[in-house]
């Protein structure tokens, strides 16, 4: 049911980020009218079980502290007993933006969930394989939530649009269901929350 | 770009990142799949043997382990178990009959480890239909090492079978047969021996095809104290196919119970069942 409830939550953002440009992009950047579903960033991102390897692509809205990155992740069989792809749908929320400099700002909480899909698992649960209900969780969907925080940098205004483009370097720690639902189980203390995080490095650059 | 550089240099700043709290290599997570833990916590199967064979029991002693199993997600009571267990005189080691994980991820096989390690006495494992899930096979085999494996300590010849045939939907191979038998018919210079595995023969996600093999195998295996299994989270002592062979089913760790299992003779045994 959480599934389904996140899915829809995701693809109404989707739907709603789609429907309509982002006034505020159209306003700041007059001289080039990019269509709609031109990204704003490219995204290449290690680890937050999105990969060992993820890059994609995304977009900004709500004056940029709105942020969608689609992301395509690789993790090679010898780190996962097999060749894993994965698909994955981050939301973030970044409230702050912080001049450290004309050149440099830091963006010092973001706040997201995330949604993947694996392709490529050993034991693939065939049609048939269980019962329904066998097993309550999916081996190949996972989502969680993310914290995270950014440094940005400004490069020189670009002469078509006279903005800057921004460079980007985040991380972020995160976990999953799985692990979440393996802490909220054991309410004595027998996981600590350290033990549930994950950690994402990565890099967007506006193109 | 962070990535590729970055991974490559995180082994030389691991110590530093440790010391800042930060275990950011471990934390660098490419998926749940993903199995890769630090060295000490690979091959864990091989490591306790050794630390069982580094304390042979002497000829003629009775043998006393611990029976358990399934203790997928059940942190809390793991710390309690060890807790108990290590109140315990004179158990040689403890056995998990499988479902270490519930998920068949790295992380969680680790997480148990890393509670069953404060036990006074090594442990050993046999793979559960949960640790097969996914990419399971492949973290089990890497965290703990053989899915089929025996071992002879205290006279007595323990064989662990990998039972789960469901997982592999039923290809006709699992339990491996042509493994087994072998290791039933030689007793290695043991007295008696002990067979375990994770799901029992009785039990419908056992592959139905090699069931009355098996079983039959089983009958037919000399000097066999029981079976013992996992699988059922209720335990139970009982001989289901009336052919003379015991078959021993363990708590799960939420039961809040293991068994203190003694053994000697040619094939007597006792078994107490102990709550935490």
């Amino acid at each position: 049911m959480k599934t389904y409830l996140l899915s829809a939550f995701l693809l109404a953002a989707l739907g709603a980020q789609a429907a309509g440009p982002p006034d505020t992009a159209a306003a700041r950047r007059p001289p080039v009218e990019h269509p709609w579903y031109r990204p704003s960033h490219l995204v290449l991102q290690t680890g937050g079980g999105l990969g060992m390897v993820a890059g994609g692509a995304g977009y900004e809205f709500a004056k940029d502290r709105l942020e969608t990155d689609v992301l395509i992740g690789y993790v090679p069989k010898r780190y996962a007993g097999s060749t894993l792809s994965l698909a994955s749908l981050k939301f973030m929320y970044s409230p702050f933006r912080l001049r450290v400099t004309e050149q440099v700002q830091v963006l010092p909480i973001t706040v997201g969930a995330y949604f993947s899909y694996t392709h490529g698992t050993v034991n693939d649960e065939i049609k048939g394989q269980y019962s329904s209900d066998y097993y309550w969780f999916s081996t190949d969907t996972r989502y969680g939530p993310l914290v995270g925080g950014r440094v940005t940098y400004l490069t020189a205004p670009v002469p078509a649009t006279g903005l800057p483009r921004k460079v980007s370097f985040y991380y972020e720690l995160g976990s999953n269901d799985l692990y979440l639902a393996s802490y909220l189980n054991n309410r004595n203390g027998g996981l600590g929350i350290g033990q549930l995080l994950t950690l994402a490095l990565g890099v967007k650059a506006d193109f | 770009m962070p990535s590729l550089p970055f991974l490559r240099r995180c082994s030389r700043v691991a110590p530093l990142a440790a010391l800042l709290g930060l275990a950011g290599c471990d934390m660098l997570e490419f998926s749940p799949n993903d199995h890769r833990v630090p060295e000490e916590f690979t091959n864990l199967t091989q490591k306790n043997l050794a630390k069982l064979q580094a304390k042979p029991l002497p000829a003629g002693d009775t043998l006393r382990f611990v029976f358990t199993g399934d203790s997928q997600q059940f942190y809390d009571e793991a710390e309690a178990l060890v807790a108990s267990v290590n109140q315990q005189p004179g158990i040689s080691f403890l056995v998990v009959a499988g479902d270490i994980s519930d998920f068949g991820l790295g992380r969680e096989m680790r997480w148990v480890d890393e509670k069953l390690r404060r036990l006074y006495m090594p442990y050993v494992t046999v793979v559960g239909n949960h640790d097969l899930v996914g990419n399971g096979r492949e973290a089990y085999q890497h965290i703990f090492g053989a899915l089929d494996y025996s071992f002879v300590y205290g006279e007595t010849k323990f064989t662990m079978v990998d039972t789960n045939g469901r997982e592999y939907n039923f290809n006709g191979q699992v339990p491996n047969l042509g493994w087994l038998r072998p290791q039933l018919a030689s007793l290695d210079g043991a007295r008696r021996q002990v067979v375990i595995s994770h799901v029992p023969p009785t039990n419908e996600d056992f592959d139905p095809a090699l069931r009355a093999p098996y079983v039959q195998s089983l009958r037919e295996a000399r000097g066999l104290v029981f079976k013992m299994n996992g699988h059922n989270h209720s335990s139970s002592i009982s001989q289901p196919f009336n052919d003379g062979v015991t078959y021993v089913n363990s708590d799960a760790f939420s039961e809040r119970h293991y068994m203190v299992v003694t053994v000697w003779g040619d094939k007597q045994f006792r078994i107490k069942r102990v709550a935490f």
